[in-house]
């Protein structure tokens, strides 16, 4: 099969590989993965409390090229939004920018859950105790 | 479990005579192979419940048996109908086979029939507890590999050790996890022997999913580490 040339633009040269202190209570903190294919999936962002946006994103997937692109993208579509717009990301969005072929848009769906799980785990630690949003999967 | 056979054995009738068959491979009337009952599964195509410590010698042997009748040699002078249905009984015999004959597809089998694992369509979940340690070995095991492409042959070796025994553990993990299995095949079989209800086998069909979930990361990692073997 083969990737798009922006699948492997962000697979040679993924943006914002790395992490965030986890305790920092400013950080979120998603953890995903696909048991089918051994992907897992980590996506950190920090966020401003004050103006709910997400002033910083990182990530560290490991898993084939299409998920390391799809997280890869996220973090750099996150970084300047606001928790609102960045929740509005949809994993189809992701498949549309990298022309994700068919049996690779399950990674587009980890990226987004793993959008929503950091979220979710930021919120909690906010003590708000109200969903992100429908979260299949879960976080650390 | 005796709920799917007593669903076959309903009341197919055959194609050529009308008689019941009985859910049976050939009409007890006039002999003819018929079309396998819908909703058979490969357990029932067997004659089998959907237990899973199957004894491997009595499934082969009721392969062989079985494909010694359905085989298209039997059916050369027959019709058109029951010759084109030997070649699909046939070649469905051999699925079945295959997917039975190995524990890991009969029990993924067995989840996706009963509703419990859809591949593809429902993406699996998997605990965060298993996430953060498959996540953590996955960083153990890049650390391996960088470091591999910035050694020294003098370092080369003291790192292959390491490796080995990176592979040693992964080895050792899958092997908890398949004794693990095995000992909820064991429940689930005694629980279809004591007519457990939906709630107690979704519960076992729950923990053996968590398992096949937990497999799959860690065989994943074992290739890893086997690629990185090769190449060091």
């Amino acid at each position: 099969m083969a990737y798009s040339d922006k699948v492997i633009d962000h697979y040679n040269h993924p943006r914002n590989v790395g992490s965030l202190p986890k305790e920092d209570p400013n950080v979120g903190t998603g953890l995903v993965g696909a048991p089918e294919c051994g992907d897992v999936m980590k996506l950190q962002m920090k966020i401003n409390p004050e103006t709910q946006v997400i002033e910083e994103a990182k990530f560290k997937t490991f898993g084939c090229g299409s998920a390391i692109a799809s997280s890869s993208l996220a973090t750099e579509w996150v970084k300047g939004k606001t928790v609102e717009e960045a929740l509005a990301i949809k994993n189809t969005d992701i498949v549309r920018e990298l022309s994700l072929p068919p049996v690779k848009i399950h990674c587009s769906v980890l990226a987004e859950d793993a959008i929503k799980a950091a979220i979710g785990d930021w919120k909690r630690k906010k003590g708000d105790t109200t969903p992100a949003a429908q979260t299949t999967t879960t976080h650390g | 479990m005796s709920t799917t056979q007593a669903r076959v054995a309903a009341d197919p009738t055959c194609w050529s005579c009308g008689a019941a068959t009985g859910g049976e491979h050939f009409c007890p009337a006039c002999g003819k192979l018929q079309p396998l009952p819908r909703g058979t599964d490969y357990f029932a195509l067997f004659g089998l419940t959907r237990k899973l410590c199957l004894d491997a010698a009595e499934l082969e042997k009721r392969f062989h048996q079985l494909s010694w009748k359905l085989h298209p040699d039997n059916f050369v002078r027959a019709g058109e109908y029951e010759r084109e249905l030997s070649l699909d009984r046939a070649s469905q015999l051999n699925d079945a086979y295959r997917v039975l004959r190995d524990p890991i597809s009969r029990v993924e089998y067995l989840l996706a029939r009963e509703g419990m694992r859809k591949e593809g369509e429902h993406k699996q979940q998997a605990p965060p507890e298993l996430l953060e340690e498959i996540f953590e070995l996955n960083e153990w095991l890049d650390e391996l590999r960088i470091a591999r492409q910035t050694s020294s042959n003098g370092e080369m070796m003291a790192l292959r050790g390491k490796l080995e025994a990176a592979r040693k553990n992964f080895e050792e993990k899958l092997r908890a996890v398949d004794a693990e299995l095995d000992g909820v095949f064991g429940q689930w079989d005694a629980a279809l022997d004591a007519g457990a209800d939906d709630a107690a086998r979704k519960k076992l069909m729950t923990r053996m999913n968590e398992l096949l979930n937990r497999r799959s990361y860690i065989r994943n990692l074992a290739a890893n580490v086997q690629k990185e073997l090769a190449e060091a």
